[in-house]
């Protein structure tokens, strides 16, 4: 049960790291990406690749994710974020098909469908960090740490510039906003921060491969965002708890058909984030919606 | 030899790209509403006629049972999802997380139903003929540019010719006509909903027979339809057609360099050439604000 | 065009020619006319007559189909709309687009501050800015509601804290789009008389209105446009004594 707790309680940290990304870009910068799985499989990729051909050292590994992520987002939002918010739904929607592909096909990095074993543990200053016990500081440390960075970020002029622009674009352009390079910022720091997740990831797990990084995960990163609240400072981490925990609450349910849990946990959030946005659009954290106020 | 084969190939699977991706382009053209569920629209119609088939009831009640499904679900997604968002705020972001829960929803029943592999429809039309030295072509092929040929021809009349299909269009070029124009935009949104899904029909049962199908084909659907909404240019159908049928052909073409696991990068490539050389598309307007 | 008292102004805007078309119809139609500092030009027309395309044209939300446009004797004909900002054109927006999710002070703290990315700040420059915010809230009368979310606020005060986002500023020309439409008698003079003070110190502003008696009120010039076309632009008295331009303004409101 300790075991159980343990894991559960590592697993919820790395993915609330994912979702408090996520909700950066799409709760305070009205960017929605699909893509939000390929970056923390760079993240996971790149800190592996140095870690096991050169030096597990964290001081090492999380630079080198947080760079490729950075990068690789860099060419995305460029050229997607000058043009209407559409396009970034679809060019992520390609990005994340196509890295699924090259996440399959590179088989000196990534090691193919069959994924790279054996990843060596975290190496914080000669310290080597591979059991649960310990491992669990180091995942919610640094979701505390994304956190304030966020925090402090989103309260910053630089983040009411962001809210600006997610209320009225145009009206933040009109107050000199650069919107397209505020947007591209932020959808790097983003990225950047959802490499760190990659690399605990797949130290802690010692084992990755493509399917960690496929749509799916985009898409349960959004549901976890969105269910739990987007905009909002705890919403994404009630949302990853909530759906980590869910797959442990249907095998309870003893009437489910127990080999289908899969789909019925998507089910269960894919009906969810459709009800949320008719009946409660700010997620169960946010606000409940207000018909009257701020139609223009 | 090669070529020609890949260029009917291409052709066909163009043709099928090009009906979808009209289908969503019209409905987000005229009624902005960003209809992801387009692809779950897709799996409905393709299931269902393969069920109907399956369970022996032939290929008449098969269309007509994949037309039928296709067009409830469209209008009930946008009877009880898309109008009481649009009510009251009806963001991008609102229609567009609805949207894409049901089709996760509809994913995953399916999943549930009929598993989650591969199933084919086997018809006599499935097998090819050789044509020439070399050169196999199924009766699906023709059948699939034929289709096309007749849903856009009678596409194009209705657009031009009659009164909502005028409105339809102009709507497309400038939603704020809406209420210039005094149309009701409860029934104009139906309508664009039932041709959008219509649309969706042939290349939902054509895939069956040729490629098989999956319940997480909507996605690929949906990155279909979006790409060759942009590259065509947002609010013109003629360009999401061209650039359907661009994709496919450049999809199966470029099997003569690549591999096939890399065909949706083709894709995902053209789509980001046009966001950053042609933001507004083949034959679209500004893509500015 | 006879020589006017407001003639002798300096010119801040000079614009030239300008064409835009949508479709078919020719929004703006060859205007050229000239923005003089430290006074009130209203822009008058009925519905449709291409004066909220102008701004946009101006500020670079809309591109030009031709003619040009120089701010302070330089050629923004490509700006775009956050550098016009920057450049000292500020606007506001017929709809408001007021940054609906964030309080009062944070709707005005954003418009002062035009960079995109945070600049580390000074003291003073720190003092400095929360003043011009006090100072805007105070004009707009909203300081006591200050940490109200804008989408909370009353009809009139959404429309006075579009103006307050402006005032914060340090701009030196104003484009005010239909600021005073839908405000009580009450309210409007309180705007009349915020628009006059700031005037006084310094600000040009170029404004869209309706109401006659506020155009009569505050216009130092009137611009009078309809379909696109500049019909008149001079002393207040010389355009609204014309009667063929009145029969158009008024013929609409039949």
């Amino acid at each position: 049960m300790e075991a159980y707790l343990l894991n559960l309680v590592i697993l919820i940290s790395i993915y609330s790291t994912l979702a408090v990304t996520l909700n950066f870009i799409m709760g305070y910068a009205g960017i929605y990406s699909l893509a939000h799985a390929v970056f923390f499989g760079v993240g996971a990729y790149a800190g592996t690749f140095m870690a096991m051909h050169f030096n597990a050292s964290i001081f090492i590994t999380i630079p080198v994710a947080m760079l490729a992520g950075a990068v690789l987002s860099l060419i995305l939002a460029l050229p997607a974020l000058r043009v209407r918010g559409e396009y970034f739904v679809a060019a992520s929607l390609g990005l994340q098909v196509l890295a699924v592909t090259i996440f399959s096909e590179w088989k000196a990095v990534t090691g193919g469908i069959g994924g790279l074993i054996g990843i060596p543990p975290l190496d914080i200053l000669g310290l080597e960090v591979f059991k649960p016990s310990q491992f669990i500081f180091v995942t919610v440390g640094v979701l505390v740490i994304v956190l304030i960075i966020i925090n402090r970020l989103v309260h910053s002029s630089f983040g009411r510039s962001l809210r600006a622009i997610r209320d009225s674009e145009s009206a933040a352009a009109a107050f000199g906003k650069n919107v397209p390079l505020i947007k591209t910022i932020s959808v790097v720091i983003s990225s950047a921060l959802t490499a760190v997740a990659g690399v605990l990831y797949a130290s802690y797990l010692s084992f990755i491969n493509v399917e960690s990084f496929m749509l799916d995960t985009s898409v349960l990163i959004m549901a976890m965002v969105i269910i739990g609240g987007t905009g909002t400072q705890a919403g994404p981490i009630v949302g990853a708890a909530l759906l980590l925990i869910l797959p442990s609450i249907i095998s309870y349910l003893d009437f489910l058909p127990q080999t289908e849990i899969g789909s019925i946990q998507q089910i269960i959030y894919g009906l969810g984030m459709a009800l949320l946005m008719i009946y409660r659009p700010g997620g169960i954290v946010g606000r409940k919606k207000q018909s009257e106020a701020g139609k223009e | 030899m090669l070529a020609l084969q890949l260029m009917i190939t291409g052709l066909q699977t163009g043709a099928l790209y090009a009906l979808t991706a009209v289908g969503f382009s019209l409905i987000f053209g005229s009624t902005r509403i960003f209809h992801f569920a387009h692809g779950a629209t897709f799996i409905i119609a393709a299931y269902l006629f393969y069920f109907v088939n399956v369970s022996g009831f032939g290929v008449t009640l098969g269309v007509i049972a994949a037309t039928a499904g296709a067009i409830v679900f469209g209008l009930l997604l946008n009877r009880f999802v898309y109008v009481p968002i649009q009510r009251d705020e009806g963001s991008f972001f609102t229609v567009f997380v609805a949207s894409f829960g049901i089709g996760i929803v509809i994913q995953n029943v399916v999943g549930m139903i009929f598993g989650r592999g591969y199933v084919t429809v086997q018809t006599p039309l499935s097998f090819s003929v050789e044509l020439m030295d070399g050169l196999y072509v199924s009766p699906l092929a023709w059948i699939s540019m034929l289709c096309a040929a007749i849903f856009f021809g009678i596409l194009w009349c209705f657009l031009k010719y009659s009164n909502l299909g005028l409105s339809l269009r102009a709507l497309a070029d400038n939603p704020d006509l809406v209420r210039v124009f005094g149309l009701n935009p409860r029934f104009i949104s139906s309508c664009a909903f039932t041709i959008g899904s219509i649309l969706v029909v042939p290349a939902a049962i054509i895939s069956g027979a040729t490629t098989g199908l999956n319940p997480a084909m909507g996605h690929h659907v949906m990155l279909i339809s979006l790409a060759a909404t942009i590259v065509g240019g947002i609010g013109s159908v003629a360009g999401t057609l061209l650039a359907g049928l661009a994709l496919g052909l450049a999809e199966s073409l470029a099997l003569l360099y690549v591999d096939s696991q890399w065909t949706e990068a083709v894709t995902f490539a053209i789509l980001f050439l046009f966001i950053i050389v042609r933001p507004s598309g083949l034959l679209g307007r500004s893509a500015a604000h | 065009m006879v020589s006017s008292s407001t003639d002798t102004q300096e010119v801040l805007m000079e614009i030239r020619n300008v064409d835009k078309a949508f479709g078919g119809v020719k929004a703006v139609d060859n205007v050229s006319m000239d923005l003089r500092a430290g006074i009130i030009t209203t822009l008058v027309g009925p519905n449709g007559a291409g004066k909220t395309t102008l701004f946009n044209l101006i500020t670079g939300e809309l591109t030009k189909d031709s003619g040009t446009i120089k701010w302070l004797g330089q050629p923004i004909n490509r700006i775009k709309p956050f550098k016009a900002a920057r450049a000292g054109i500020l606007r506001t927006f017929q709809d408001l687009r007021l940054f609906n999710e964030m309080s009062v002070e944070e709707n005005v703290l954003t418009s002062v501050e035009a960079n995109s990315v945070p600049a580390p700040m000074t003291k003073s420059q720190r003092t400095a800015r929360s003043e011009k915010v006090e100072y805007a809230l105070n004009r707009a009368g909203l300081f006591s509601k200050r940490n109200i979310r804008a989408k909370d606020l009353a009809y009139a005060e959404r429309k006075f804290l579009s103006m307050a986002r402006v005032m914060a500023t340090d701009a030196r020309l104003w484009l005010l789009d239909e600021p005073a439409s839908g405000l009580d008698p009450n309210s409007y003079e309180k705007f009349l008389e915020i628009l006059r003070e700031e005037v006084k110190q310094g600000v040009t502003v170029c404004i869209i209105e309706h109401n006659l008696d506020i155009v009569i009120g505050i216009s130092d010039r009137i611009a009078f446009l309809d379909r696109g076309k500049l019909l008149a632009d001079d002393e207040p008295q010389t355009v609204l004594n014309d009667p063929e331009l009145r029969a158009i303004y008024f013929g609409e409101r039949t």
